[in-house]
């Protein structure tokens, strides 16, 4: 569904990617883990989109939840997930979609005449992900859902994009937790200075034992057995 | 002079009237700020074209005057929106608001004041032109009479008020025009086109800025420099309400003008153009962010 070409991206000088392949099946979650950037040849749904305009691919589905505390803070909840929808010109069909988003999040639901600003950081990433949502995406890239989350609830937005994924929707997620996006993912890319470093199923990653060192904290075990001695 | 109620009441009522339209042109300096972070100090000189279009419509092509304020609000729209794309948007792209395209942006606002007004002294030379409409008898208030085009003044900005408010606050379009009023990045990932937004944004602030200058027309005269006053008076109304707030715009319109009109009465009518500054000095004393300012950078 989305496969991106020999992407090189940096800022100025500095080369951050320095020719990146990615593949995205339609309908599967596929993690990025280590880095993120934009560039060369990036094709969506069989449309090369490199130089399209933003609010096209958001028209052509492809639509991109940026970190944590990046909703409008002077608007309500539910101004925010309209704005979600701003494409979209089904009236009807848009507000069956917010009374889903509600009862996805529940916890929006009880806060919808609030000012966003108010929402906790968990709730915040509820929002955006579901504004997300809200533009009725084939695909959804998901940029670090669990930064600067407590860990109870980065359980739950990844069981919530697990959920998502299972509704349809292709899912990228960019991922600085590891073991967690190892755990939600079907396939990952690791990429370590601008370069894909491995890539292949989760399932293998995770036993991989070049990765555990790196990413996993291949001493975790020890450490812990360090512990409780 | 003798303490009287009556004038009193009269002069209130004078200064609101006026006030309302200082209001519509702060309120289009306001948006076009909360949505460019820009001042636009070539406003005066939209308000000033909107007066002059307004007056060639209904003298000239004599068309009625409400439909003089339409066409002139469309004029000076689409004067608005050209400029924009054709100066500004330059400096925008290059960053604006508060980056050093932003300075650029206030440099070439002023320039663009200055080519506008000359463009328009070509066009009409520098007198004053009259901008007679017959709106029939004055409205008898008890003791006060008010002339119709204070009153049509007062109800055609009010109802401009109310549809702007409706507009941004109630459809589609306004949540968008709020969106990039408060992050244009996240704006561009909602799908929103932000460049037309902004275009709009422009678009409506000059439709404005034009319709106070057909509203003034009649009352005083329509002459090329009446810009840069009531650029001034504007932005002191903008300021006291609170800069970038909407309400805040209209309030501080009404107060600018009833400040106004009470100083020329019972102090001195000579320096009838001080007090609106007066006001803009004090509420800058007391309370810097105005009247309904909200917390830096958080805006309408």
């Amino acid at each position: 569904m989305l496969k991106i070409k020999e992407v090189h991206a940096g800022y100025g000088r500095l080369k951050i990617l320095r020719g990146i392949n990615l593949n995205v099946s339609q309908g599967t979650i596929v993690a990025l883990l280590g880095g993120n950037g934009t560039g060369k040849s990036i094709e969506f749904d069989k449309k090369v989109i490199t130089d399209s305009k933003p609010h096209h691919i958001v028209r052509s589905g492809l639509v991109q939840v940026t970190q944590s505390k990046e909703a409008y803070p002077a608007m309500t909840v539910e101004e925010n997930l309209m704005l979600g929808a701003f494409t979209r010109s089904d009236k009807a069909e848009i507000k069956y979609d917010l009374e889903g988003i509600y009862s996805f999040f529940p916890a929006l639901k009880d806060r919808r005449n609030m000012l966003s600003g108010t929402l906790s950081g968990g709730e915040v990433q509820m929002l955006v992900t579901g504004r997300g949502l809200m533009a009725k995406p084939k695909m959804l890239m998901l940029d670090e859902p669990s930064a600067a989350l407590a860990p109870k609830v980065v359980l739950e937005i990844f069981a919530n994009i697990y959920k998502i994924s299972q509704t349809g929707v292709t899912i990228l997620v960019v991922e600085q937790n590891v073991r967690m996006a190892l755990l939600l993912a079907q396939y990952a890319y690791i990429i370590r200075d601008g370069r894909i470093m491995i890539e292949g199923k989760s399932e293998e990653l995770i036993n991989d034992p070049a990765i555990k060192e790196f990413f996993l904290g291949g001493t975790v075990t020890d450490t812990s057995k360090e512990l409780n001695a | 002079m003798d303490f009287d109620f009556n004038s009193l009441l009269a002069f209130i009522i004078f200064g609101i009237t006026i006030g309302v339209v200082y209001g519509i042109v702060a309120l289009g300096i306001s948006l076009i700020y909360s949505g460019l972070d820009i001042v636009h100090f070539a406003h005066g000189e939209i308000y000033m074209f909107g007066a002059f279009m307004g007056l060639f419509l209904s003298q000239e092509l004599g068309v009625p005057y409400p439909f003089a304020i339409i066409g002139a609000m469309i004029f000076a729209a689409l004067l608005g929106m050209g400029i924009e794309r054709v100066f500004y948007r330059r400096l925008t792209q290059a960053g604006g608001g508060y980056t050093v395209a932003g300075m650029g942006m206030i440099i070439c606002g002023f320039g663009m004041s200055v080519a506008l007004m000359n463009v328009a002294f070509l066009i009409w030379g520098a007198g004053a032109e009259p901008f007679p409409v017959n709106l029939g008898m004055p409205l008898q208030l008890g003791d006060i009479s008010i002339p119709q085009s204070y009153v049509l003044t007062a109800v055609v900005s009010m109802l401009l008020m109310v549809v702007l408010n409706y507009f941004i606050r109630r459809t589609k379009l306004g949540l968008a025009v709020r969106a990039v009023a408060h992050n244009k990045d996240i704006a561009y990932l909602m799908g929103i086109n932000v460049p037309l937004v902004i275009s709009l944004i422009f678009g409506l602030g000059c439709a404005l800025a034009a319709a106070a200058g057909v509203l003034i027309g009649p009352m005083q005269s329509v002459q090329v420099e009446m810009g840069y006053l009531m650029l001034m008076k504007a932005f002191a109304a903008a300021v006291v309400g609170g800069f970038g707030s909407l309400p805040g715009a209209l309030i501080g319109g009404i107060l600018v003008g009833i400040f106004e009109n009470l100083g020329a009465a019972y102090i001195s009518p000579s320096h009838k153009d001080i007090y609106a500054f007066l006001l803009l000095i004090l509420v800058l004393i007391f309370r810097p962010s105005g009247l309904f300012g909200v917390i830096a950078k958080v805006k309408a």
